[in-house]
């Protein structure tokens, strides 16, 4: 019996402790990276205030947010992909934010139309080629556009029509090209698919070093990963064996997307979400971002990983709204299921 | 004094149905979407992937449905009739693949089978073959999907109909021994249809859970329901269609299950006649028992060592200090904790259900005790909107005045998902157990002036303990292993097993994923372990 009344003691006590008051921050968040933690703790020790996270799948935690309405305690939402916080954009989820700070760090186009939320750290979505089959001569000036030329049949490798950074690519090019244009180039795609798609973007990377696939889609991080050897062996050396290829450099740009985050609505502690955010993208956060996760900072004043740079760094960019993923996301998903792209 | 009685008496009445309430507005919530708007969405499901859908949701009903009676029926009857060798430690041995859900068989099979994975790999270095052959098929496509699945979930099927054949009378089998039969006859024409009953149950609960994976078919790339719902969900914001498409999803449910019951009470006996004999083994020798042995091992090496095997090469591939951080023990108390409140709660609420239906609880009851056994079909990232809605629901109406807290994002919306995912297994179970329970125990107990209160407590209990017990390990088994609600409802710091390992995994970060992996398949061989010393001490002519 005396078990029962400490555990009910207990209980009571931790649903109690929930609503003592704390400087706090809540953050529900899709970015599942270890190394973020250390970056969490590192802003407690600075500011004094504690960080609460719930990290799952995006969509998931806007449903959430959604559902929770104005009950919400979540503060500040991160995801990776524009699609998605314009998609919680558009739910109404956010709150504009005002700081000085910010929006001298980031640029406009990484931006929500009316700063609804902002990037935190950029990748592009690029070509990977084996080098011992084609050098970067070979493939110079290769546009998204040729990928659907006759001459790539069964040669390409790239992931499901789910995953969300394909959606965001071909809704990029229906608001560049048009849905028509699109349509045509993504059913010659599919044509030139070495198998059906099957596994992540970093599968699709391993097969291209495996005479697989000759060109691989996939997002420019990856690469980083592997060649760091935390990911094991079997990655490193498949690594070793690709490049990257920065697509449309004489066109458009390569794609870009981001890791971004926003205030919540309903938040009830935006002066210590501003906070975050601004510590966010700070030079000390910046780089310990892209030390561990390869993808691009957006503070100007921070380079790279090297083992990312290796592969360039003053590609062109697609300078268009990253904000129009989100636009024309459901419109590119139905393509996908009419071009037959599984 | 009188009137607390009958206060009393009639919240005994009425708490079930207040339960039941709660328990069921999450699935109404989502079946009323079917009569709201349809958007243009609908159209291009129609036209484009609904097709795919439902074919490939047959297929892997009917894929999953074969091959896993024949693992269940086969090796149960193997079992029961014949001594073979090794079958002492296999009886129980080969209901351990429980403990490994499906989606992680689904991991570790693309971990062996894929072009570079290691069991390729193996054969590679062995036979030294070429660089690119990949000796073992492609797993990534419906195939392994079914393979998946069979494995992982025969042992329900075996569970059932091995009870089913052991209180098989030894007369029945003389006697059709006595008209001709061989053993083939024997097994299928008359012990197949006498548990019958027993295997459509156990089929019941492999389909449900087969339909309402997302892990396991997602990681495969097999376009079905799940995947679908989540699609269009996700990838066109539409939850509106999306709950449409799942309700769909239910109404398939539905139909199975009513076959189900259809087939319980068209076969409506309780089993054990008075002529009960001990069903004698048959000493297989030489060939045939390796035959035996080796068809029922196999399933238990395909659904559960071949697996720990994998993960085991992942776990000793990655730094040990990681092994047991203080997230994963976290994740294990948090796991360990939900699994024994939620267990406990749908073992209590399924015996007053049933014993309430056992004396005639009226209709409403009855269906509804039904209907929420839908639960478990039904994905689990829906039924968290559904409650999440329903929550939102009180929260703005209620919470504010009464309760102080929100409870959206509590641990009350978790255990709601746990205690309706789950009670499906749990009524089940407890429903068999009242079943081999003789009516006319009920009647000689009425007649000697027990009220049906004493009869609960006093004759009911006591025959139905193992059933309870069985009831809650398969609870909390299915707990361990819950993933997509758990990723939704779960409240802030808080993660279980199952989260950590699918956060891993998804992105191939395989060697991450393989200690809470590990400790998924660990903790959930605790209660299988209980149910296989059920096994052993159970003998024809005990219940």
């Amino acid at each position: 019996m005396k078990n029962i009344n400490v555990l009910s003691t207990l209980l009571a006590l931790s649903i109690f402790t929930n609503f003592v008051f704390l400087s706090e921050v809540n953050i529900y968040t899709s970015r599942h990276y270890d190394s973020d933690v250390m970056l969490y703790e590192s802003f407690t020790e600075l500011t004094g205030i504690k960080v609460n996270i719930i990290s799952s799948k995006s969509q998931a935690l806007i449903e959430r947010l959604r559902s929770e309405g104005s009950n919400s305690p979540a503060d500040i939402f991160i995801t990776v992909d524009a699609g998605n916080l314009w998609k919680a954009q558009n739910y109404g989820l956010f709150r504009r934010i005002n700081s000085k700070k910010i929006n001298e760090i980031v640029p406009k186009n990484l931006r929500g139309e009316n700063n609804e939320w902002i990037a935190l750290a950029k990748r592009s979505r690029v070509i990977f080629y084996n080098k011992d089959i084609y050098s970067k001569a070979d493939l110079q000036g290769l546009s998204y556009k040729d990928l659907s030329s006759p001459k790539w049949k069964n040669k390409i490798a790239i992931r499901s029509s789910n995953n969300l950074y394909n959606q965001s690519l071909v809704a990029s090019m229906i608001a560049k090209y048009g849905e028509s244009y699109t349509e045509n180039w993504a059913k010659g795609l599919v044509e030139n698919f070495a198998r059906k798609p099957q596994g992540n973007d970093r599968a699709q990377i391993i097969a291209v070093a495996n005479n697989e696939a000759d060109l691989a889609i996939a997002n420019s991080y990856y690469l980083g990963l592997m060649l760091s050897g935390k990911k094991g062996e079997k990655q490193l050396n498949a690594g070793k064996k690709v490049s990257i290829l920065f697509p449309s450099q004489n066109e458009e740009g390569a794609h870009i997307n981001i890791s971004g985050a926003g205030i919540i609505k309903s938040s009830k502690n935006y002066d210590n979400a501003i906070k975050f955010l601004e510590f966010m993208l700070s030079e000390q956060a910046q780089k310990h971002l892209v030390e561990n996760t390869y993808e691009y900072p957006i503070n100007k004043n921070v380079e790279p990983s090297a083992l990312i740079s290796q592969f360039g760094l003053n590609f062109k960019e697609n300078i268009s709204k990253v904000s129009e993923f989100g636009k024309f996301n459901s419109a590119a998903l139905k393509l996908m299921d009419r071009v037959g792209w599984q | 004094m009188a009137l607390l009685n009958q206060l009393l008496k009639n919240m005994f009445r009425f708490a079930p149905l207040i339960f039941l309430i709660i328990l069921i507005t999450p699935l109404v919530l989502v079946l009323l979407s079917l009569f709201g708007e349809y958007n243009d969405n609908w159209n291009h499901l129609y036209n484009y992937v609904l097709p795919n859908y439902v074919v490939n949701s047959i297929l892997l009903i009917l894929g999953v449905s074969v091959l896993s009676t024949i693992l269940g029926v086969g090796t149960a009857w193997l079992m029961t009739n014949f001594d073979f060798a090794n079958k002492s430690w296999l009886e129980w041995a080969v209901i351990l693949p429980l403990a490994v859900p499906p989606y992680i068989l689904a991991y570790t099979f693309t971990g062996l089978f894929d072009s570079y994975g290691s069991a390729n790999e193996l054969v590679k270095t062995l036979f030294t073959l070429d660089e690119n052959y990949a000796f073992f098929p492609n797993v990534r496509n419906i195939f392994g999907a079914i393979i998946v699945f069979a494995f992982t979930l025969y042992p329900y099927i075996y569970l059932t109909t091995r009870m089913a054949f052991i209180n098989q009378s030894r007369s029945l089998i003389e006697a059709g021994k006595l008209l001709g039969f061989n053993n083939w006859a024997l097994f299928f024409r008359l012990a197949v249809p006498l548990v019958r009953p027993a295997l459509i149950a156990g089929l019941a609960l492999v389909i449900m859970e087969t339909l309402s994976d997302f892990g396991a078919v997602e990681h495969f790339a097999v376009q079905t329901f799940t995947t679908g719902i989540f699609r269009t969900w996700f990838g066109m914001y539409d939850l509106n269609t999306a709950m449409q498409l799942s309700s769909i999803l239910m109404i398939f449910i539905v139909f199975f299950i009513l076959i189900e019951r259809y087939e319980r009470n068209r076969m409506s006996f309780t089993y054990a006649g008075s002529t009960f004999k001990k069903t004698s083994k048959k000493k297989l020798r030489g060939f045939k028992s390796l035959c035996a042995f080796v068809f029922c091992f196999s399933p238990l090496f395909i659904g559960f060592i071949l697996p720990i095997i994998e993960l085991t090469n992942w776990a000793i591939f990655y730094p040990s200090e990681y092994f047991f951080s203080m997230n994963i023990l976290n994740s294990l108390f948090n796991t360990a904790t939900m699994g024994l409140i939620a267990g406990i709660i749908c073992t209590i609420f399924a015996l007053f259900i049933n014993f309430l239906n056992r004396f005639g609880g009226g209709n409403f009851l009855k269906l509804s005790s039904q209907f929420l056994s839908l639960g478990y079909a039904l994905p689990g990232l829906v039924l968290a909107v559904g409650i999440i809605q329903f929550f939102s629901l009180i929260d703005n109406n209620f919470s504010k005045y009464f309760l102080g807290f929100s409870l959206v994002g509590s641990l009350l919306g978790l255990l709601l998902a746990y205690i309706i995912k789950a009670y499906a297994l749990a009524n089940n179970t407890i429903e068999s157990g009242f079943q081999r329970i003789s009516n006319s125990i009920d009647d000689v107990s009425l007649s000697l002036n027990g009220s049906k209160l004493k009869i609960f407590y006093k004759v009911h209990m006591p025959l139905m303990k193992t059933s309870i017990f069985t009831s809650l390990l398969l609870v909390i088994s299915e707990v361990i292993k819950e993933l997509p609600a758990t990723l939704i409802l779960r409240p802030f710091n808080f993660d279980t097993l199952a989260v950590t390992t699918y956060i891993y995994a998804a992105e191939e970060r395989m060697y991450e994923a393989a200690s809470p992996a590990i400790m998924i398949v660990l903790t959930g061989l605790i209660p299988i372990i209980f149910l296989s010393q059920l096994i052993r001490d159970s003998r024809p002519g005990k219940s």
